[in-house]
């Protein structure tokens, strides 16, 4: 049996380079892809998350873990994909319609990618009516929007209201974040949950989609 | 005869008994294309103690646009902005540095300082003659901003922990630049010189005390010390939560300090800097002034006069009336001010 220490020490240390040789080396040691990813990406990058929530680890540790992340998934999707594996859910994320910033949702995507999500990520700038298209193409279980400005968090309402107007609203949770976002403002707009960071994030993307199924 | 602006606010940050405590209002263009009339009314009833004097820079060649228009504007050291919303700035999309390799081929816009300095230093020192505000430069150098700018935000944040790779040539070039700013700034008699970076996210510093106080810590330093050599104040703007560096920040010499104070538990902010530094505002931006119940803006005054008020000074009643803000609010925010002491 494999001892997979090695490889989340690699995702919890950032290294790219390690986290390329041993995800390859398990994979030609015989390794199911989804062992590696459950064993060795995902609780790396768990470890990165309780760090980070911590206050031990700071925006470019998680960088640099996200980094070595996504090079041994690289390794590993088209295999996972190959086998009919499935993501804990499919979330899609962006940043609201007005406003471009897009650190906190970069962040959120990383840890929910590194706990098993698959992203769709919809960018910055997006409107109402692209979240709403977006999702039923994707067929997303939730939406993560981000908003960093007060003159822009009302977007947020807009498109809680554009799932209700287009009928999809009960097929999506949708949750929110951003500095000027609190819980009072999600309930008060309809959303599913506020995260106030991207930890929180990923633990309420879980509840979310358990709670939905 | 009652103490000018100028004397108020150095008193403050000496912890001398000023007579009142002095204010300052930012105000973005934001604010005065959406309330013009409520933002006269403000400003004539709660006038500013502070002040900036007239531009004295030459314009670079790169600049294009309005830093506060929806659009790109291109800033003097060629990093393009995009902004969607008029009255605020913009963030820089696509960074010129996506190699750190290419480092060299920063260019720190040297031009725009005044080519001859003594015309400047004449006509600055002609403002701060002619006022009785207390007067800060009008530079602002920001060395941690300038380097996300110019790498953008993600690779800038990575660099630090590869700093071998020239981030610190980088940050060194834009440092040597901020210092030959400072110092035509302390020739002048302006009272104050100013920086900024926005250091903190919501709940924490946006990178490791370690690596701050390692290759950031000692540019604040230098700027502290030009400026304290000529016998000035410093003062530093820094967002978000930065309550880890706040000792340091006192340690380097920062005079008065504007921060995120909602933002911080403002009763360890109280024992690790009251009585050290000024606190230069604010009230919350994120929550509190777009507030429409102008007692939310009373309440958050009387939340930072309980735990860093003084009466021999070190508070700036400051805030910034920018996007979303409320007017209502903002005026109750200095009213209640005017009843601390």
């Amino acid at each position: 049996m494999t001892n997979y220490n090695e490889l989340q020490e690699c995702i919890i240390k950032g290294n790219r380079i390690k986290a390329r040789e041993l995800t390859q080396e398990c994979l030609d040691n015989g390794n199911p892809a989804k062992e590696i990813l459950d064993e060795g990406l995902i609780p790396g990058m768990a470890v990165v998350g309780k760090k980070f929530q911590d206050g031990e680890y700071f925006i470019p540790e998680m960088l640099v873990s996200a980094r070595a992340l996504n090079i041994g998934l690289g390794i590993l999707k088209p295999l996972l994909e190959a086998s009919d594996v499935k993501p804990v859910a499919k979330v899609l994320v962006g940043t609201v319609k007005g406003d471009i910033h897009d650190i906190g949702k970069n962040l959120v995507a990383i840890m929910l990618r590194g706990s098993g999500f698959e992203i769709i990520d919809a960018g910055v700038d997006v409107s109402p009516e692209k979240f709403v298209q977006m999702a039923k193409e994707s067929g997303a279980d939730i939406l993560g929007l981000s908003a960093l400005l007060t003159t822009t968090m009302t977007a947020m309402k807009d498109t809680v209201d554009a799932f209700q107007a287009d009928g999809s609203r009960d097929k999506i949770k949708i949750m929110i974040g951003g500095a000027p976002v609190t819980t009072d403002y999600a309930e008060k707009i309809g959303a599913d949950g506020y995260a106030p960071n991207a930890a929180i994030a990923v633990e309420m993307a879980k509840t979310l989609v358990g709670g939905s199924r | 005869m009652p103490q000018t602006s100028r004397e108020l606010v150095r008193n403050c940050l000496k912890f001398d008994s000023p007579e009142r405590i002095p204010r300052d209002l930012w105000l973005l263009p934001w604010a005065t294309q959406h309330f013009p009339e409520e933002v006269k009314q403000l400003e004539a009833r709660f006038p500013s103690d502070i002040t900036k004097p007239v531009a004295v820079y030459s314009r670079s060649a790169l600049v294009e646009g309005d830093p506060y228009k929806a659009g790109q504007y291109i800033d003097e050291w060629g990093c393009v902005f995009t902004n969607l919303q008029d009255g605020c700035i913009g963030e820089v999309r696509n960074p010129i540095i996506n190699d750190l390799a290419d480092w060299q081929q920063v260019k720190p816009p040297y031009e725009i300082l005044p080519d001859i300095k003594e015309l400047a230093r004449e006509k600055v020192n002609r403002f701060c003659h002619e006022t009785d505000l207390f007067v800060l430069s009008s530079c602002c150098p920001r060395p941690w901003e300038r380097y996300q700018f110019l790498r953008g935000v993600e690779n800038a944040m990575v660099d630090v922990l590869e700093p071998e790779n020239g981030f610190l040539d980088l940050l060194k070039r834009i440092h040597e630049f901020y210092l030959t700013e400072i110092e035509f700034w302390v020739s002048t008699d302006v009272d104050a010189i100013m920086f900024m970076d926005d250091w903190g996210s919501q709940s924490n510093l946006l990178i490791s005390p370690h690596y701050w106080r390692e290759f950031f810590k000692p540019l604040y330093r230098d700027y502290c010390n030009l400026t304290h050599s000529h016998n000035k104040f410093a003062f530093m703007h820094s967002d978000g939560q930065i309550s880890s560096i706040y000792a340091d920040l006192v340690e380097v010499g920062v005079d008065a300090i504007n921060s995120q104070l909602f933002c911080m538990n403002m009763k360890d902010l109280a024992k690790q800097a009251k009585g050290k530094i000024t606190f230069w505002g604010e009230i919350d931006r994120q929550h509190i002034l777009p507030s429409p119940d102008p007692q939310a803006g009373r309440d958050a005054v009387r939340e930072v006069a309980e735990h860093l008020y003084n009466p021999a000074g070190g508070i700036i009643a400051q805030f910034e009336l920018g996007l979303g803000a409320n007017p209502a609010t903002a005026n109750a925010i200095f009213e209640e001010w005017e009843k601390i002491h």
